[in-house]
């Protein structure tokens, strides 16, 4: 794939260099002349350009119409919404991506037709939110727009499913167990799984019944 | 009383903050502190310290009851987003935004929204005097 980068901060280099091991083709363009120059010599094979992205003629000479993707991660919001709307509308791109500085921006991509806003924020708080365990039960996953949501459950001592095995465990209706993750173990299970006390238990559950498998899960809410 | 919401307090948005709200209803939105006491005690009007982008402050500002929004930041950027999300959101019937770089006045132009560049404003002054 051909891909244009805007923006060679911190997520943007790391994205350039990554994608370019992947044998994509990749342009690099950052406002920063001197950071541009000093990239040229150190990323091979990556086209870098020094300019504004937010102006057509930088985009122009990114050849974005030959583009699979852009990927936008300026610093502000206003100029990642600016390049991806640039990017749809003057050079027909399907797919626009862009780094969301602040989430309460978000509104503003979805009115400005960016594709993919991707809240770098929420999803670190959230990989800290549960690596600080505080709760039993952790979502993971939300999918179509929430319905189907993923989520993980610790089995605690009083559980009422804990050493049983899968088939003699009732779940409600539209939910499923994805893994067990015991200790370094991931263990896709079957019938005759037990689970123990310990276990995390990677389950997929349709929203509505989502209460309903965590009591059945861990005996409360 | 025309309902008038005026995103940027920079040396526009300022003077015309003073000069309308003598006889308008004016509301000023800025992201510094600063600028929005430059105002003074002489501005008739509302003060809004917040993020012109977030739009919770815009509806807090009373965009939807807006007659008329002026967008007049230093940030062309800004300026064009935020004026494409009041005027077709929130259907603001008159929105005038400051843009300074005449390449992208012309590829924002659409209709309802006024797009003043400074730099053409000043020649067609300066041609004024030549005749």
């Amino acid at each position: 794939m051909y891909i244009v980068i805007a923006g060679a901060g911190r997520l943007g280099l790391v994205l350039a260099k990554k994608l370019n091991e992947d044998n994509h083709r990749i342009c690099l363009i950052d406002k920063n002349e001197s950071l541009c120059n000093k990239l040229a010599g150190e990323l091979k094979g990556v086209m870098i350009i020094a300019g504004d992205a937010t102006y057509p003629e930088i985009l122009r000479e990114a050849k974005l119409e030959k583009a699979d993707v852009c990927v936008s991660a300026a610093a502000t919001d206003e100029d990642n919404i600016i390049i991806c709307h640039l990017a749809k509308e003057l050079f027909g791109i399907k797919r626009t991506v862009a780094r969301v500085n602040d989430p309460k921006h978000i509104p503003l991509y979805k009115y400005m037709e960016v594709d993919n806003p991707v809240d770098s924020t929420s999803i670190i708080a959230r990989i800290v939110e549960e690596e600080a365990s505080f709760t039993d039960v952790m979502s993971l996953l939300s999918i179509k727009k929430g319905r189907l949501s993923i989520v993980r459950v610790d089995i605690p001592e009083e559980s009422p499913v804990a050493n049983k095995s899968l088939k003699d465990i009732k779940l409600p209706p539209n939910s499923v167990l994805v893994s067990i993750i015991r200790g370094p173990d991931i263990i896709i299970p079957y019938g005759s799984t037990e689970i123990l006390p310990g276990d995390e238990i990677i389950a997929a559950t349709l929203i509505d019944v989502e209460k309903d498998l965590i009591k059945a899960l861990i005996g409360k809410i | 009383m025309k309902y008038i919401l005026i995103i940027g307090c920079g040396k526009s948005g300022k003077g015309l903050a003073l000069d309308l709200s003598r006889s308008e209803n004016v509301v000023v939105v800025d992201k510094s502190l600063r600028s929005l006491d430059t105002l003074g005690d002489d501005f008739n009007g509302k003060k809004i310290w917040a993020d012109a982008m977030d739009t919770t402050t815009l509806e807090k500002a009373g965009v939807k009851e807006a007659d008329i929004v002026f967008l007049l930041t230093g940030n062309d950027n800004l300026n064009l987003v935020v004026s494409k999300v009041v005027r077709r959101k929130y259907g603001v019937r008159q929105v005038i935004l400051q843009v300074n770089d005449s390449t992208k006045e012309k590829i924002f132009q659409e209709e309802g929204l006024e797009i003043i560049n400074r730099t053409s404003l000043m020649v067609e002054v300066l041609r004024g005097f030549i005749s």
